[in-house]
């Protein structure tokens, strides 16, 4: 147990030092590289709590399809590296984040996360994972329609 | 078992960073990039939805409705990118105009 809340407290701190790292970075390449890494710890902590189903989903989905073809555009169009990092939000930005922080550890605790069995699920979301395949086909199709030329009527 | 406040925490500085980065950004790669950082801290604050035992299917649900949606929407934003360099030649958030204002 004391192993397991270690193992949540290293992959948070990697994935912020990855955040951060996709922050400073001066090129977009290394910029979305980070940007994958930081997802695949998102995945790593949902693995690390048994949810398997959505360590897949996130995996296969967010970092194996939307995040390579974002390092694919990040190296195919190539900038001069420069600084991409706005002084003066830093300040208002940290003291939101400090704020945030603040609230949450005063009123939250540890809490038991539950088993998931994806044999126990419903109809439901069979019909649910169908419309949405059919949300992102019927997005692709307009985008290639717009692609070649045409309007997106 | 796990501390729900070094997950919402982390979800926090992730959601603080992607907003400084979007806000910096001066090229639409580095806008996606900050969109798909928000999506990650969306996914962290997820998290803790799945303590609630009566709750998992639906937890289930929305980490579902949220990772094809936010494919999706990121998908159209690729696309954009793409179409906005055929036509303008330039992918820099300074060549995106509205209304015939400069962003």
């Amino acid at each position: 147990m004391q192993l397991e809340i270690y193992a949540v407290l290293l992959i948070s701190a990697f994935v912020i030092l990855s955040a951060i790292g996709c922050l400073l970075t001066r090129d977009n390449f290394y910029s979305a590289l980070y940007m994958a890494i930081t997802l695949v710890g998102v995945a790593a902590l949902y693995a690390l709590m048994d949810l398997q189903e959505i360590f897949i989903l996130i995996t296969f989905i967010f970092v194996g399809a939307i995040g390579i073809v974002t390092v694919s555009l990040a190296a195919v169009y190539k900038f001069a590296p420069s600084r991409q990092l706005s002084k003066a939000w830093i300040i208002p930005s940290a003291i939101t984040a400090i704020l945030l922080s603040y609230v949450f550890f005063r009123g939250l605790s540890s809490v038991e996360i539950g088993k998931l069995s994806i044999q126990q699920l419903e109809f439901n979301y069979i019909l649910l994972f169908s419309a949405l395949i059919s949300l992102m086909v019927l997005l692709m199709l307009s985008v290639l329609s717009i692609s070649r030329g045409g309007t997106s009527d | 078992m796990i501390d729900v406040v070094t997950i919402l925490v982390t979800s926090v500085s992730v959601l603080m960073i992607a907003y400084l980065m979007a806000i910096s950004s001066k090229d639409l790669i580095r806008l996606l990039i900050s969109l798909e950082l928000m999506f990650a801290s969306v996914f962290l604050a997820l998290l803790p939805l799945f303590s609630i035992e009566n709750l998992i299917d639906e937890s289930l649900g929305i980490a579902v409705i949220t990772i094809f949606t936010s494919s999706s929407e990121l998908l159209v934003l690729i696309a954009t990118i793409v179409k906005l360099d055929r036509i303008k030649e330039d992918i820099t958030t300074y060549s995106i105009t509205a209304g015939g204002e400069s962003v």
